[in-house]
């Protein structure tokens, strides 16, 4: 039997009707819109279905949406605010935190979770935190050196849209000039 | 040679053309595609490893509510597909050879109804006696897995150049080892998925997460009976490629055909345990003899090889796989000598294919840890011995590949110098060791057809903007970014300037797609013959703006100026209107192409891949746990040669996420197989790395420029995965003396291996 039930979505309230075992990854995705968040595995473990409800990071993909019925829901669509995007988005282009994406929105909620309730993390907090969130194409490290950005406050405070100029800084291609990351 | 330091686009950290849309949950991937009426399809798999398929009553399943198609074989043309041999069907005709091969599907309006569906498809089934090992396959008397293929054996290659037999009488020291390699899965965030459609006038249209789309419309065209522009393929966003979506299954298959029975759309996205059963095709596993003859100083005299490669139950691109494995390495040093037997045998298993490295992992994890031997045994420093072997420009190897740019030494001495290495070896501390390997990869390799080329179209649109037409697609690993600064940098124009289409087979003209490491050096080639034609055209339409020669004319910022007159500069947006407003007027568009100067190997595998070469070497310092067994890595660096570097943040997140995939191929990643089935395949027994496990990286580009290449840039893609599990075993032998032969390198493998050192030693 399908209930009604009234999920708050990044400010906005969505009537959906659903089943009580609708899962709250398949109602924001199906029934509310917002593809944002994705699927990777299904039983909790990528962290690609990330979303915040009442301040609590979850898996989307185990939550039941008949649970959050008057909680408050984050999704990745609701970061940007008034064109302008959230510092951890922001980093996450400068720093090229990414690269296929799809695991993207989930490692940005999951940052955002984590800066919101501990603005300064140390490196080894954030690598612990970020460990439930899986990326099979960028090794980590650009999204490590992302995440330390927004806590150094190191994000371009200009960085702003695709389309805006960068001031771009000449890669060295020299020889022992190594790029260094260190753990 | 060019300098990175004069170009304007080229070589600098600009951001990632389509990263807005990523970072803001905006980018559209397949499982976000919905049409209007659209169905959802669900595959009904085989339970059985290798069973007959005796009779399907589909009656129940599409008299259930809400069910719009059921479709078996009956509804094929019954014609088997394959990249390289023809030998597996969309769904299963007569009989199933491996647990997750397609059977039949059904489409529903939603997917509880589907699912539901396929509980009701009754099949009478008549199991057969199957085999799982690839020895065993090989045996006479074991169970065919294709009737017509004599003792499983899919393909053979026998190659010897020089005087193996001669080379090994001359060696001072021969070392033999036995290494086992295993399957490793893409485990790309995002399964494969499709939607396709189907209008009576005879025309599929498929949205699909390939990374390879004409090679997708060909396969797909031939199994479906139709002419390939009969099939549009139309990428979405892809979520992580690797090779295993390069259409060697069945998804859009079935897709299109319930899309064609039901007369609606449909969309297929692979849950992730269908991923492992039958989605991407796992990294071929290969068991590798090495035995290889050196001089006492060092160098390498005989390397001789029998790989045996187990192709699963379908052949995908296990064969080409297979060539890399026994054939590749032999231009990464310089060898004069060797001989290779290798055999692709069919097994009633996953069939195994395409993984970033190709062949490459697999036979430097044999190739390498066997020279690591000889170093060790001949008291010379591993670095030396790699140095000493290296491929040098110039180098052809004993199977005609030829070497244009090649800064392997370059490379050896970077690791070493980022490792510390000969203050670290000369202070060695307990259970602690050094590791380094060395690889060789291509841009592009010949072996569709003889051409391995590309070609793409740019427009300039009124306002100036450029626009590429290409076929090549996006896999996520960010050659969009490439192929946009590669035409930014040509045309004159920033980066901002330049846009590049969705890859669409009708839109635009034939590509091979991402495989191989080839689109940084093939496509960005194209995309620079293309650039250079429209900038001649805007140079003449500007030279007649500007009363000038188009000689006189350069192009710098978006600018079009006489030289030394840049305060009487053009827009490229006026010339654009300028040469499309008028009398006679005609847009700006071009299109470039570029076919590798390489040759396509005969039937001896004499040839020459790729166009260019790329080089790297890798180097660990690993701190052993003798009493669990675990393996730490204290440090690892890395150092690639791939000529210019154009798009750097892209280039340095190739290697980063590729010594990610490396480090869980060697160490952590792998599934048990009971009866020919994967056991547990999901994420949570299946583990990949995540961000605790990996470890401080220092990585750097060699000082390269390849003439052949944009801008003097090669391939890198596939180059930092190919030596990092040899690197890693290296390592842990240098700490502890145990030699670990097959992957991956659990705790439980060490610890039984220094208690078998320690029993041999009292």
């Amino acid at each position: 039997m399908k209930r009604r039930v009234v999920l708050k979505v990044n400010g906005e309230d969505y009537d959906v009707e659903i089943e009580p075992n609708r899962l709250l990854l398949q109602a924001l995705r199906e029934d509310v819109g917002l593809t944002g968040t994705k699927e990777g595995c299904s039983i909790g473990v990528c962290g690609a279905c990330s979303v915040v409800v009442d301040g609590r990071l979850v898996s989307s993909c185990l939550t039941l949406a008949v649970s959050c019925q008057g909680k408050e829901i984050t999704t990745i669509e609701g970061l940007a605010k008034d064109g302008k995007l959230h510092p951890v988005q922001q980093a996450f282009l400068e720093y090229g935190g990414f690269q296929c994406g799809i695991c993207t929105p989930g490692q940005i909620i999951a940052a955002k979770a984590l800066l919101d309730e501990n603005p300064k993390p140390s490196e080894e907090e954030v690598k612990e935190w970020m460990s439930g969130n899986l990326c099979r194409c960028t090794g980590y490290y650009k999204i490590l050196e992302s995440v330390m950005a927004v806590v150094n406050n190191k994000v371009s405070p200009d960085f702003q849209l695709k389309r805006e100029r960068q001031a771009a800084k000449i890669q060295s291609v020299g020889v022992y000039k190594a790029v260094s990351k260190t753990n | 040679m060019a300098k990175a330091e004069n170009f304007s686009v080229v070589g600098r950290r600009v951001q990632r053309v389509e990263g807005y849309e990523k970072v803001t949950g905006e980018a559209r991937y397949i499982a976000d595609i919905v049409l209007p009426k659209m169905l959802i399809g669900r595959i009904l798999r085989s339970p059985y490893p290798h069973a007959r398929i005796l009779r399907i009553d589909t009656g129940k399943a599409e008299r259930l509510r809400g069910v719009r198609a059921v479709v078996t074989a009956e509804d094929t043309i019954k014609k088997p597909w394959g990249a390289f041999f023809a030998d597996q069907y969309p769904l299963s005709v007569g009989k199933v050879r491996y647990v997750g091969e397609e059977v039949a599907a059904v489409a529903a309006l939603d997917r509880d109804t589907a699912e539901e569906a396929l509980d009701l498809i009754d099949i009478e089934w008549e199991e057969l006696p199957a085999v799982f090992d690839a020895e065993e396959a090989m045996k006479e008397g074991a169970p065919l897995v294709h009737e017509d293929k004599e003792r499983n054996i899919a393909m053979a290659i026998d190659v010897e150049r020089g005087d193996i037999e001669k080379a090994f009488a001359e060696s001072d020291l021969i070392v033999e080892e036995t290494f086992q390699s295993m399957p490793q899965w893409h485990c790309a965030i995002e399964t494969i998925g499709s939607v396709a459609e189907y209008s009576p006038g005879g025309k599929y249209t498929i949205y699909m997460n390939t990374q390879t789309l004409f090679n997708a419309r060909y396969r797909i065209a031939a199994a479906l009976g139709v002419r390939e522009t009969d099939v549009r393929i139309i990428q979405s966003a892809v979520g992580g490629g690797f090779g295993g979506k390069s259409c060697d299954d069945n998804n859009a298959l079935v897709a299109a055909i319930l899309a064609r029975k039901a007369g609606k759309p449909v969309k297929i996205i692979n849950t992730r345990e269908e991923e492992f059963l039958a989605g991407s095709r796992p990294r071929v596993f290969m068991k590798i003899d090495v035995k290889m003859g050196f001089k006492k100083d060092g160098r390498i005299r005989a390397k001789q090889t029998r790989v045996i490669a187990d192709n699963g139950a379908y052949s995908a691109k296990a064969p080409a796989i297979m060539g890399v494995a026994a054939l590749r390495h032999d231009t990464c040093y310089k060898y004069t000598d060797v001989k290779t037997q290798a055999y692709l045998v069919y097994t009633n298993k996953v069939p195994t294919g395409a993984f970033r490295g190709f062949g490459n992992p697999s036979a430097e994890w044999a190739v390498e840890q066997a020279i690591d031997k000889a170093a060790h045994e001949l008291g010379i420093d591993p670095l030396e011995i790699a140095r000493m072997n290296a491929a040098e420009p110039g180098y052809v190897s004993p199977h005609g590949n030829r070497v244009i740019s090649c800064e392997l030494k370059q490379c050896i001495d970077m690791a070493g110098k980022m490792m510390d290495w000969k203050n670290k070896r000369a202070n060695r501390q307990a259970n602690t060791g050094l590791g380094l390997a060395c690889t060789v990869h291509v841009s592009g390799k010949r072996h569709f057809g003889d051409y391995d080329g590309s070609s793409a179209t740019i427009k300039i649109n009124e306002d100036g903007k450029a626009l590429i037409l290409s076929g090549e697609g996006e896999a996520g690993q960010g050659c969009f970014t490439t192929m946009c600064a590669i035409a930014a940098e040509e045309l004159g124009v920033p980066i901002e300037d330049v846009e590049i289409s969705q890859a669409d087979t009708d839109l635009t003209t034939f590509c091979l797609g991402a495989f191989a490491s080839r689109l940084t050096y093939i496509s960005g080639n194209a995309v620079r013959d293309a650039a250079s034609k429209v900038k001649q055209q805007l140079f003449e339409q500007a030279a007649e703006m500007l009363e000038a020669n188009p000689e006189d004319l350069l192009s710098h910022d978006g600018k079009i100026f006489v030289k030394g007159a840049e305060h009487k500069a053009l827009t490229v947006g006026d010339v654009a209107r300028a040469r499309l407003f008028r009398n006679g007027g005609a847009p700006i568009v071009a299109s470039g192409m570029f076919d590798a100067d390489s040759v396509l190997q005969d039937s001896t595998r004499y040839g020459n891949e790729s166009g260019a070469y790329n080089y790297g070497c890798q180097a660990a310092e690993v701190e052993v746990d003798r009493d669990t067994g675990q393996v730490r890595i204290l440090q690892y660096v890395c150092a690639s040669d791939c000529g210019t570097v154009i798009y750097p943040i892209g280039a340095e997140g190739q290697v980063e996420g590729a010594v990610a995939q490396g480090i869980g191929y060697a160490l952590i990643e792998g599934l048990r197989f009971e009866d020919g089935r994967p056991v547990n395949p999901n994420f949570s027994d299946y583990r990949i790395p995540s961000m605790r496990d990996m470890p401080p990286l220092k990585h750097a580009f060699a000082d390269s420029y390849e003439p052949t290449g944009p801008f003097g840039a090669k391939g890198l893609g596939e180059l930092g995965m190919d030596p990092t599990a040899a690197v890693i075993s290296n390592a842990i032998f240098d700490a502890v003396g145990v030699r670990i032969k097959t992957l991956p390198i659990t705790p439980e493998k060490v610890l039984r291996a220094l208690k078998e050192k320690n029993l041999e030693k009292s």
